[in-house]
């Protein structure tokens, strides 16, 4: 989950890292108050979790008595990046050099990045000059002392009077990335003023969605939410159900897909599209107990208008009962209203209690259930096909 | 031989009270697997299907001898399961929990490999040497039914589809010297590579199959091994996940750290790397027997 700009520099100041004073508005009238409040110049930067605002003309620095008309061109606009409707004020902060400071992770290893050369052009220099930029790994059972950080500052070409503030800013900022559980933690610009003193400019981060359950102060911004509400409605059903989370996400396509056990998912949405077919949305689901994020899974599936028929298609199950998700799936198509002549529902579903299973998908009638050992690719083949034909019988658009 | 677990391992199953443990613990029973210990803190002195429990791995190990260890523990047991585990002296650390934490992860697969321990995990079904053991859920009720015994290892990033790999194996006259769920998680204890150089230095091995997907640098630390002679048996690969490259989720963070690490992280630039350094593709499973064949004649 990737932060806003304003929760991650509260996040900062809680930790005792230097952060820029500044506040959120909503209205180009509040921006403009918080703007005279200030005075000089300000940062207006429009709130969208995501870097590269800088490079899109997001972040402007303007004057205290510009800022609520250059807030009235911010406010409302459509980017690349989302819809700009808050924007963060921020006092002008007095930089005479930049650095980039990172922490994040390898496969296996929390990592430090470090340049000398911060700012909006770091990609530039990580392109032009890679050896301008240090990244090491960090032991995470020993983690990042002050001497340490100082020592790889040291290295990255940081000399003078800084060199002790910047490695102990470091050290704590690593606390701080641990503490929080964050996957990502980005400084750039790491600002140094004419005086010497430190300020976190820009300031990202990305938290772990694995840790969220320990950090309730963190799982409950609006702003997170997805908009899709057949999105939101999975969304819900994981936070109400602890455990491994069901994930859905719509795409543009007319098949709808309940795939499972992540590899088999994968494989057999790359096999639907290289035969022509387009998916409605990517899904995983964990077998785990339970069937209340599978029904959001399939309420989704049923209830996205996109959506012209269902794949179910798991791995062979080897530790979960199979009729479990046919359970769902009968609650589901009753709760929906869903024709099965209308609309092909797929079973690829192997494993334990498939007799059970397969029991009760004719009791709901109309579906076709795989003979068991039909491969992946038989099943991905045999929804495009039947897609196809409803699509053909019934039309493009509205399903009935 | 066979790579991790062979007739030798003596199994603690960490956790072996609940409900996944206790079950698992059964069906391995079932298939012959020396399971020596149960551990779960405060429930010293019960036992489990026959099987003794004890308060601490130390305790099991001081007892039994145990050298491997299944994890059921939830999330927030994990780190300090497996910590404990490695410390005991265990030498093959199985831990089945998926979504850990990045920092309890990294922590833990330090700490086994600080110990000297072999983490499997995280988010896996388990390991199979047909025949001769296996820990975890792997083969569910029926593993000989989905793992017979054979000379090709394989090593996925998923758990269900080392079964899908196994029955394709099987259809095509082959079987398995040892299978291995790595882990789904992005941080597992150990990389692919690593678990392929094991299968090149055993003799009952004659080709692996992997399964790769995107995200991470295990198959591109693969390609590159094989390209250095490191591995000279044949490798079948297959990998996943094209189809997301057609569909830029939102827009991620452009952050420099990320940038280093994305390069090879597409299943297209996977499959590119693999083929140029000379493991044979299979764009599906029922390709893989094929794919064998050209390279075993």
């Amino acid at each position: 989950m990737n932060l806003t700009e304003d929760i991650a520099k509260r996040l900062m100041r809680r930790f005792s890292l230097p952060v820029p004073d500044g506040a959120a508005g909503e209205t180009a009238g509040k921006v403009g108050e918080l703007a005279a409040e200030f005075g000089g110049t300000v940062a207006l930067k429009a709130l969208l979790p995501t870097g590269r605002r800088g490079k899109s003309g997001l972040v402007r620095l303007v004057d205290a008595a510009d800022a609520e008309s250059v807030a009235t061109e911010m406010l409302g606009r459509e980017t690349e990046l989302g819809l700009v409707d808050r924007i963060y004020v921020e006092k002008g902060a007095d930089i005479a050099q930049e650095l980039y400071l990172a922490f994040s992770f390898s496969d296996r290893m929390p990592m430090l990045t470090i340049s000398i050369d911060g700012g909006v052009e770091i990609e530039q220099v990580h392109a032009a000059t890679p050896e301008r930029i240090v990244t090491v790994p960090i032991d995470p059972l020993k983690g990042l002392r002050p001497w340490e950080a100082i020592d790889l500052w040291s290295r990255a070409g940081l000399t003078g009077r800084a060199l002790a503030d910047v490695g102990r800013l470091t050290s704590r900022l690593w606390r701080a990335f641990v503490d929080l559980d964050a996957e990502m933690i980005e400084i750039n610009p790491l600002a140094i003023s004419g005086a010497g003193d430190l300020s976190m400019v820009g300031t990202m981060i990305q938290i772990d969605d694995g840790a969220l359950g320990r950090h309730p102060e963190l799982s409950d911004f609006p702003s997170q939410r997805p908009d899709n509400p057949r999105e939101r409605l999975v969304d819900e059903a994981n936070r109400s159900n602890p455990g491994g989370d069901a994930r859905y996400v719509e795409l543009d396509g007319d098949i709808g897909l309940l795939v499972a056990g992540g590899g088999a998912g994968l494989l057999q949405h790359d096999m639907i599209v290289d035969l022509g077919g387009q998916p409605a949305n990517h899904s995983d689901t964990s077998p785990a107990p339970g069937t209340a994020k599978t029904e959001a899974v399939l309420d989704a599936v049923f209830s996205n208008p996109r959506s012209r028929s269902l794949l179910i298609g798991y791995n062979h199950l080897q530790m979960a009962p199979v009729d479990r998700v046919v359970e769902a799936l009968a609650n589901s198509v009753q709760r929906n209203n869903v024709d099965t002549s209308k609309f092909p529902i797929i079973l690829r579903l192997f494993g334990p209690r498939e007799t059970e299973a397969r029991a009760l998908a004719d009791r709901i009638g109309g579906i076709t259930y795989l003979p068991s050992g039909t491969s992946l690719s038989e099943g991905a083949r045999a929804i495009v096909e039947a897609t196809r034909k409803i699509v053909a019988e019934h039309g493009e658009g509205a399903k009935t | 031989m066979s790579i991790l677990i062979d007739k030798s391992t003596r199994v603690v199953v960490q956790g072996i009270t609940g409900n996944q443990g206790r079950y698992d613990t059964q069906l391995a029973l079932n298939y012959g697997v020396n399971i020596v210990a149960g551990v779960t803190p405060g429930r010293g002195g019960e036992e489990v299907e026959g099987v003794p429990v004890f308060d601490t791995v130390a305790a099991a190990v001081a007892d039994t001898d145990a050298n491997a260890a299944v994890l059921y523990v939830p999330v927030s047991g994990v780190c300090d399961a497996v910590t404990e585990a490695a410390e005991a002296g265990i030498r093959v650390i199985l831990a089945t929990t998926e979504n850990v934490p990045r920092h309890d992860a990294v922590r833990a697969v330090a700490a086994a490999r600080n110990a000297g321990a072999w983490l499997v995990g995280f988010n896996t079904n388990g390991v199979i040497s047909p025949g001769k053991c296996k820990i975890g859920g792997i083969g569910g009720d029926n593993p000989d039914a989905l793992y017979p015994s054979g000379r090709i290892g394989v090593v996925s990033r998923s758990g269900g589809m080392s079964a899908e790999i196994a029955m394709a194996l099987k259809a095509s006259g082959h079987g398995v010297s040892t299978a291995v769920s790595m882990g789904g998680d992005r941080t597992t204890g150990r990389s692919m590579c690593e678990y392929l150089e094991l299968f090149e230095a055993d003799d009952e091995t004659d080709a692996m199959v992997i399964y790769g997907e995107p995200g991470t640098g295990n198959e591109a630390e693969v390609a590159a091994a094989i390209r250095s002679n490191r591995l000279r048996k044949p490798v079948v690969a297959i990998v996943a996940g094209r189809f997301q490259e057609n569909h830029p989720r939102g827009v991620s963070f452009g952050h420099v750290a990320a940038m280093i690490g994305d390069e090879a992280d597409s299943a297209s630039a996977k499959i590119r790397l693999l083929k140029e350094s000379g493991a044979e593709i299979a764009s599906s499973l029922d390709e893989i027997g094929q794919a064998l064949e050209r390279r075993l004649g």
